[in-house]
């Protein structure tokens, strides 16, 4: 091939490509379709920076820390956003409390036990019906074969149900916990009841969001437990779920930032949108707490036809943005911070 | 690092025969390979059963994956299974430690004999099988946590009392130990991957199982960090049965005292299906393999 060439002898010439590069030239549909995006986006930024300005213009004004500690009020000038935010408050503890356990819990029986062979276990009970066991046992064990065949028919029933429980109006949420709540189980139309409605909506999100993370950490994270002679619950316990949490936290954020912005649950379960009591904030006594909330107390500001009624709204709204804001940031660090990449 | 490490030959008969004697309790093998030579012809007997399978065979729902698997594994040897993809080398180790049980749709039949019993009963606990059978996977698997916690974690679900002398010892099996030494309280993500999978390796180590699983467990590792594995592997197979998987032969034939090859038979309407093709020393399968697919696949891919 190449041989060696005496020194000072001219490098031979470059082969010919079939045809010279081609220079530069624009592309007007591509240029076209640029500026389409991007005034799109332009939009949607300038819909937001309008509404944020519009709220602050209106409302930085009565926005002090009186407006925070006082009571509501018929006056405009007196009234306050503490019972709104006390009531808030109140609501997203009773939330989380019971939506977390029970959405954590149910995301963690449908994505690591519900799906798993019931192989084993079915030759297992089979072996023992065969065996000669008689009265109650083997009843039993009829049951439990009965419910591993049909155990994956009811999974997928109802892992399809809570991707369309998640897209159901609130307003449906409000009526269910009415009938349930108030209706059924005779709690008063409180804090209480409008805490659980809203641990009801939320609950399929956070299965959704539990069930997203705990698929993201890799199967041989719980296999090489199991191949060390662990049981399946030891393997989650201490091995995926603690590497899934970071992502169900997130998850579980950005559903409760969902429900502090409700607002049609809650009228439907008794919130009140005038009302001059003070809520106290231990979710004990929530039961006999009247329904304050931040989102009713705008709505019912926004109703009055006076114009300082309206300033104090706005002011409301910055409250209840500012909070929102916070809790998606906690849910970003989070995120960043405490994400693995596998 | 060790020293005592072959360099990578072609597969002539010289790595076998260091490997047959390397068998025999000396840790030293360059050592070994010495007497071995001057021994001639004469071949360390594999020892006494330790799993017994009698025609063995998996399905994955509707697809046999492995049918009609016969073989003994010696105790405290390395046995190799080798064989082209997907002839279900994977699929048959998994079963002896019944990870099988974690595959929606898997069934096994046939019999695996472990000490005489049959490992498949359905009476018998598949956890603390695994215990007593543990496993590494392909890719290194280290949990998310720190060194020592990685070592920690199935002593403490095995009920072995996780102290500083058993993490150490394990590590230092698993030749991990002058490396990380200072940092045990280092993320496991940290280190290298070849670190990650003598962790691994560390790992199962700590549990004292009697039979240690490889599935694969040099193919994510580049050359260097393969033979610290290989060396390892040799070292602890005075303690520890090892079965491993590999796809590599000249791999199979510097560790293994035995190798089982398999291949891919072709069955009624075009699906295929693993077979075990035949099961001897490793001199036996690399130097004069009796079944014509043996030979075909060791000359097509090492001659």
């Amino acid at each position: 091939m190449t041989t060696l060439e005496a020194p000072g002898t001219p490098p031979p010439p470059p082969a010919a490509a079939t045809r010279p590069l081609a220079r530069k030239r624009s592309r007007p549909s591509e240029q076209l379709f640029k500026w389409l995006v991007m005034g799109l986006t332009a939009i949607t930024i300038a819909m937001l920076i309008w509404l944020i300005s519009s709220v602050v213009i209106k409302g930085a004004g009565s926005l002090s820390w009186a407006f925070l500690a006082d009571k509501p009020s018929s006056n405009p000038d007196k009234a306050g956003f503490n019972s709104a935010l006390r009531g808030s408050v109140v609501l997203m503890i009773i939330t989380i409390f019971f939506a977390w356990p029970i959405g954590v819990a149910a995301a963690l029986y449908l994505e690591k036990f519900a799906t798993q062979s019931a192989e084993a276990s079915e030759r297992k009970v089979r072996e023992r019906l065969g065996s000669g066991v008689s009265g109650v046992h083997a009843g039993w064990l009829r049951v439990r074969l009965s419910w591993l065949r049909v155990r994956p028919r009811v999974v997928h029933l109802v892992d399809v149900n809570i991707s369309n429980l998640a897209a159901v109006p609130s307003i449906i949420y409000g009526l269910l916990g009415l009938a349930i709540f108030v209706g059924i189980l005779g709690i008063s139309k409180s804090l209480l009841a409008g805490g659980l409605t809203l641990a009801v909506l939320i609950l399929p999100i956070i299965i959704i969001a539990a069930r997203e993370a705990l698929r993201a950490v890799p199967i041989s994270i719980e296999q090489g437990a199991m191949a060390l002679g662990a049981t399946r619950w030891q393997a989650v316990r201490s091995q995926v779920f603690p590497a899934a949490l970071p992502g169900i936290l997130t998850g579980t954020i950005l559903a409760m930032s969902r429900a502090i912005g409700e607002t049609a649950p809650l009228i439907v379960v008794g919130g009140i949108v005038f009302g001059t009591a003070v809520p106290s904030l231990n979710p004990l006594d929530a039961g006999n707490e009247a329904l304050f909330a931040m989102p009713l107390q705008i709505y019912f500001w926004t109703d009055q036809p006076q114009a300082s009624f309206q300033a104090i709204a706005a002011a409301g709204i910055i409250v209840l943005l500012a909070t929102l804001l916070v809790m998606n940031l906690v849910a970003i660090i989070l995120r960043n911070r405490y994400s693995k990449r596998w | 690092m060790t020293t005592n490490v072959e360099p990578d030959t072609t597969a002539d008969d010289a790595p076998i025969e260091i490997q047959l004697s390397a068998g025999a309790a000396t840790p030293t093998h360059a050592v070994a390979a010495g007497q071995g030579a001057a021994a001639g012809p004469a071949q360390p007997e594999l020892g006494p059963p330790i799993f017994q399978l009698r025609d063995l065979g998996v399905w994955y729902g509707k697809n046999e994956a492995v049918r009609g698997v016969s073989m003994d594994i010696p105790k405290n040897a390395i046995t190799a299974i080798i064989g082209p993809s997907g002839c279900g080398k994977s699929t048959t180790l998994r079963c002896l430690n019944r990870m099988n049980d974690l595959v929606p749709g898997a069934r096994v039949n046939g019999e695996i004999l472990f000490g005489g019993e049959d490992l498949l009963s359905s009476d018998v606990d598949p956890v603390d099988l695994r215990g007593r059978i543990g496993m590494v996977f392909q890719k290194p698997s280290p949990f998310p946590k720190s060194i020592k916690d990685n070592i920690e974690f199935g002593m403490k679900v095995n009920g072995i009392k996780p102290t500083a002398e058993r993490v150490e010892q394990a590590l230092v099996d698993a030749a991990l130990w002058d490396e990380v030494k200072d940092r045990l309280k280092d993320e496991a993500f940290s280190l290298s991957g070849g670190q990650q999978q003598r962790l691994c390796i560390a790992r199962a180590i700590a549990v004292e199982p009697e039979v240690i699983l490889m599935d694969e467990p040099c193919s994510a590792l580049d050359p260097i960090a393969t033979l610290a594995i290989e060396d390892l592997m040799k070292n602890i197979a005075e303690r520890f049965t090892l079965v491993v998987v590999t796809h590599n032969m000249q791999q199979a034939a510097r560790i293994s005292d035995q190798v089982a090859f398999m291949t891919v038979e072709g069955k009624a309407e075009g699906e295929r299906c693993g077979v075990l093709a035949e099961v001897g020393t490793a001199r036996e399968i690399f130097s004069a393999p009796k079944d014509p697919r043996t030979e075909a696949y060791i000359t097509g891919r090492v001659g």
